[in-house]
């Protein structure tokens, strides 16, 4: 049987297409990515093709073939964030982390990503870390909520 | 019978085939891209776009893709609006500035009296219009070795994690329906390479001309439950012998 | 215990009675409130009721609430039935909270205060940001425990449902959905009780219903809302639309970044079958329905339908040309009903209460209430219910509480990326279906963004364009190659290398967009770009011809210069990120240019209008 243990995430779902991408989120939720080798086994449970599992794995942006790091920092760039200078906390924290969005620094601690709105624009703009909220947010704010103050 | 003009002719349909197919029974040309007849149609290129609409719609009318719309009673259907040219010419435009160097696409382009493109030419850009014919023929009567993988601008086609497949036959269905040639592949006597992988196409027994690959064989022969051997006699060998062709096997 | 139409109506009046003798406070733990301590908030009450041993004569609740949808004030705790509204509560509070929830005294430092009047507000019913709203949709937001299936029932929840099987034929409640003119919340509008007459009528045993939970226009959380806060309100109305379809099966299509709404509606789901409100044999009738949750993968072209239901079907969110509609071929090819959550919860209201009821609220082509996320430059951002027809500046000025800082208005968007950006002269405008369509934008799913002069128009239409290359999935032509070529000329533009035929490039592909793509995320993508270059044309001649932001915000376009209006308060040297703002206290200060990343931030500081943006020429 699998040796990348997600026998107990397939038991959980019955094997086929439809099932797909609820496995991935499963995966995902417990790596914190989607390891390679785990697709075939994937692919295999549901019945379809690797390249079918692939083109899915691709296209939908809550899944990474990367690991995310310990911390993950995602900034809002919504439409209410962005009117409130979501921009400026993006640059900010670029500088901050040394990293691009969608990116993970090399010690594996942090990743930054950007996110189209998490419904908590009345708060605009928003920064979230891991999964706490951090809303009317400051550029200023970052290098204290990420500990990397000098 | 369902009965619908076309360019003002009457055309008859016994079952809503597509706008397209009626079309091309008529003898009217309408440019097409993405369509192959061996899949379901996508949609995806937007050439096809024809102008439908009927009396009681008052003058209003709307563009619809021809290879995806059902023939219907009664329905006035117009290939070469004012409306219809200048889409076609303006998506022609961007599949021109995408993939400056697609020879089908150049051709259909200066057919529409564009000559240089006007939009940013990507200079990177390959010839790959995401028709999507490849990735059909291979799901569809293949075995789904490559599909479409991103999404959006960086939507590509191939293999998973760009790896050689465990599963690609080698058959080069992909590669002889892409309607641009982007599909790299390369044949050097008894082997061929498409998708990162190197195959042996096996030499035919009775002229030694080259036949299929031995990948392909064997999933034929599965598929078919008959023996791997029966595929390695070459067409022209099989016609001499059978009076049949082996490529109707595969289609 | 599974309920019947005997037992419910018993269970609700007992219930009714119950809760009619409670005090409650309500914190509100929604994915705001919580961001800001609200559960912390919630606990602390909860111990320092339980020491100050409030067991008395009058039962007291503490009742943890979903969304209110004015998660700027949050943590919001309330004390119900006399609607005392404390704001930005902290833990720490708590001792003085109880204490007033003992005494009558209201804590005067946690009190709303109105910005114009300088007043503080006791009761939320006298607060204009919801004294002047109707909510009916938003009903139970925030007056209930959305995890306690008991409090919506004393609610009148499950009313309209026990009504409906109580002796309606689906052709009755189909009948009814049509005559209050409910149409759709999700953005098209599409009248439901046709919708769903379709459906009833194709061919085919197994149908399916889904709900539209994917919300994924950035800047519009109403539906967020709801699902936390209500989320036995969309079941109830799915469960009627079942019946009246005929379907057996639902899904709920949630966007994974809604973590609370999956957990509630799990939760919800869980328990109306417990009571025999889902699941086999509802209510002891025989009708059957079940519901699952299906998450999204982040992508918004999953809101429109025919993505949504290939998502479903576990294969990437592309669309199909609609030339068959999805009552006849869609989910899993069988017919399928697909509507907003906004548009459920109002279900179960016109069963109840009658569609002439329903269609009394509204104007006539669009009837009954909308929420709309009010949010951007205005001082109060949320959400915010009103019958179709309330005009914009009404919404913005009235309720929202207008513009912040003395700055001026200059657009609202709304539609999210499908939608426009509407000018000022535009504001009388009433906010329905049609007039917004009429105007070049779209009402979308409520969304509005409210924009002040410090809000560049070119700008809007980039992030807008940005947002969608982003998000298409790619499939077709136009959309795909199309909108990377807009990105490419706007992106041109806000950086100073505009060319003088750039506009109508534009034009051209605005054309091929909206004529030539295959779904409505391509045909409406041109929007944000038409109706900025329509309202605010000379803006994108300044950026192209003078090389000028006058707003501020394209960077290669501007830059800040401090005038002799300054009186040297310092506040704009403390406020700058790059320390690059000299000058003595009481002296004229003076920004050193080459250091300058005109980020702005001394503008937004200054009390005296002495910084000015300028052309970077
Ligand atoms: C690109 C795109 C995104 C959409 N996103 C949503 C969405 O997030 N939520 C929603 O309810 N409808 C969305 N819609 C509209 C849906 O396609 C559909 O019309 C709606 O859910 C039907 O429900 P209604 O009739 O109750 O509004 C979107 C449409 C498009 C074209
Ligand atoms: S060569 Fe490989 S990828 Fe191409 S159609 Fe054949 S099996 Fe599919
Ligand atoms: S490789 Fe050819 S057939 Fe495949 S999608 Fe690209 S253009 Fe179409
Ligand atoms: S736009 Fe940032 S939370 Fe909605
Ligand atoms: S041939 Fe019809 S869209 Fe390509
Ligand atoms: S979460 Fe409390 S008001 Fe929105």
């Amino acid at each position: 049987m699998g040796a990348f243990g997600i026998d107990d995430i397939l038991a959980r779902h019955v094997g086929q297409e439809q099932s797909l991408i609820e496995i991935l989120h499963d995966i995902q939720l417990r790596f914190r990515h989607l390891p390679q080798e785990t697709l075939a086994e994937v692919a295999g449970h549901c019945g379809v093709p690797l390249s079918r599992v692939y083109s899915v794995a691709t296209f939908y942006t809550a899944f990474s073939f990367t690991k995310k790091g310990d911390t993950v920092c995602r900034i809002c760039m919504g439409t209410a964030c962005h009117v409130k200078g979501a921009q400026l906390i993006r640059e900010e924290a670029e500088k901050v982390l040394g990293i691009g969005a969608g990116r993970t620094t090399s010690d594996g601690k942090y990743s930054l990503e950007v996110v189209n709105c998490v419904g908590a624009c009345a708060m605009a703009p928003v920064v979230i870390v891991n999964e706490a909220y951090h809303g009317k947010f400051k550029p200023v704010e970052l290098k204290k909520l990420l500990g990397r103050g000098e | 019978m369902i009965r619908l003009t076309i360019d003002g002719r009457r055309v008859e349909s016994r079952n809503g085939e597509y706008l397209l197919t009626l079309a091309r029974r008529a003898g009217i040309e309408i440019p097409t891209l993405c369509h192959h007849e061996a899949v379901e149609p996508a949609g995806a290129c937007r050439l096809c776009m024809v102008e439908i609409t009927r009396p009681q719609w008052n003058g209003w009318s709307k563009l619809v893709t021809a290879c995806l719309y059902p023939a219907e009673e009664g329905l006035i259907v117009k290939t070469s609006t004012e409306r219809v040219l200048r889409t076609r010419r303006e998506v022609l435009e961007l599949l021109l500035a995408r993939s400056p160097r697609a020879e089908a696409v150049r051709r259909l382009a200066a057919q529409y009296g564009i000559l240089e493109p006007k939009y940013a030419v990507d200079q990177e850009g390959d010839n790959c219009i995401l028709c999507d014919i490849c990735t059909r023929v291979c799901a569809t009567h293949v075995t789904g070795a490559i599909s479409r993988v991103n999404r959006g601008v960086a939507k590509k086609v191939a293999t998973p994690f760009d790896e050689a497949s465990d599963v690609c036959v080698g058959c080069m269905a992909c590669a002889r329906s892409c309607p641009t040639d982007a599909i790299a592949f390369s044949q050097d006597g008894a082997t061929r390479a498409i998708w990162g992988k190197t195959f042996e196409v096996v030499p035919c027994t009775v002229c030694g001309a080259p036949t299929v690959t031995r990948e392909q064989a064997r999933w034929m022969a599965q598929r078919k439950g008959v023996a791997e051997e029966d595929f390695y006699v070459c067409d022209v060998c099989k016609v001499a012998k059978t009076g049949l062709s082996c490529r109707k096997v595969m289609w | 215990m599974k309920q019947t139409l005997a037992t419910l109506p018993v269970l609700r009046a007992k219930l009714k009675e119950e809760r009619s003798k409670l005090r409650c406070i309500m914190v509100c733990c929604g994915t705001g409130c919580r961001a800001r301590g609200g559960m912390q908030v919630a606990d602390a009450i909860r111990d320092e009721l339980s020491a100050a041993g409030l067991a008395g004569s009058v039962p007291v609740e503490l009742t943890r609430t979903g969304c209110h949808g004015w998660c700027e004030q949050g943590p919001i705790v309330t004390f119900e039935p006399e609607g005392v509204f404390y704001t930005q509560v902290k833990p720490e509070k708590a001792k003085e909270i109880v204490a007033s929830f003992q005494s009558g005294e209201p804590v005067s430092k946690l009190l709303f205060r109105d910005t114009k009047t300088k007043r503080s507000i006791v009761t939320y019913h006298e607060i204009p940001f919801y004294s002047k709203q109707t909510r009916w949709a938003m009903r139970n937001v925030g007056r209930i425990s959305p995890t306690e299936i008991g409090q919506y029932i004393a609610r009148d929840g499950y009313k309209a449902l026990e009504k409906v099987l109580s002796g309606m034929t689906p052709e009755d409640v189909i009948s009814e959905v049509e005559k209050a003119g409910l149409r759709g919340r999700g953005g098209g509008g599409f009248d439901a009780g046709r919708k769903w007459r379709s459906c009833r009528k194709a061919k085919g045993d197994v149908k399916y219903l889904i709900c539209n939970g994917d919300e994924g226009d950035p800047g519009a959380f109403m539906d967020r809302s709801i699902m936390e806060a209500d989320p036995h309100g969309v079941l109830e109305g799915m469960i009627i639309a079942a019946y009246a379809i005929g379907a057996r099966e639902g899904f709920i299509y949630v966007r994974q970044e809604y973590p609370l709404a999956v957990e509630h509606l799990g939760m919800a789901i869980a328990s109306a079958r417990e009571n025999g409100l889902l699941g086999e044999n509802i209510l002891g009738t025989g009708f059957s329905f079940d519901i699952r949750i299906a998450r999204g993968g982040g992508a918004f072209v999953c809101g429109e339908s025919s993505a949504l239901m290939r998502s479903i079907e576990g294969k990437p969110g592309e669309p199909r040309a609609k030339y068959v509609h999805a009552t006849d071929r869609g989910l899993f090819d069988r017919p399928t009903v697909l509507n907003n959550v906004e548009t459920f919860i109002n279900v179960p209201l016109i069963l109840d209460r009658g569609a002439a009821w329903f269609a009394a609220l509204g104007t006539d082509g669009s009837k009954g209430t909308k929420a709309f996320s009010v949010v951007g430059k205005v001082n109060h951002n949320g959400l915010i219910e009103v019958p179709m027809g309330m005009s914009l500046k009404e919404l913005i000025f009235d309720v929202a509480g207008g513009i912040p800082k003395g700055r001026t208005f200059k657009a609202v968007q709304t539609g999210g990326p499908s939608g426009g950006c509407l000018p000022e002269a535009l504001l009388d405008l009433p906010v329905d279906f049609d007039s917004l369509t009429e105007a070049g934008s779209m009402m979308g799913s409520g969304g509005l963004i409210v924009m002040d002069d410090r809000n560049c128009m070119v700008d809007v239409a980039r992030y807008f364009i940005h947002f969608l290359v982003e998000e298409s999935c790619g499939k077709c032509v136009p959309c795909r190659d199309g909108l990377k070529q807009l990105l490419e000329i706007l992106a041109r533009i806000t950086k100073g290398q505009g060319r003088e035929d750039d506009l109508d490039k534009i034009d051209s592909l605005c054309f091929v967009l909206t004529e030539g793509s295959l779904c409505a995320l391509g045909k409406s993508a041109a929007n944000p770009v038409l109706s900025t270059v329509r309202h605010f044309r000379e803006e994108y001649e300044q950026h192209i011809k003078d090389h000028f932001c006058r707003a501020g915000v394209c960077r290669d376009l501007c830059r800040y210069e401090i005038t002799d209006a300054c009186t040297g308060c310092t506040l704009c040297a403390k406020a700058c990120p790059v320390e690059c703002i000299a000058g003595d206290r009481k002296q004229v200060h003076v920004i050193d240019q080459s250091k300058c990343t005109r980020c702005g931030s001394c503008f937004d500081v200054c009390n005296f209008g002495a910084v000015e943006v300028r052309s970077a020429r």
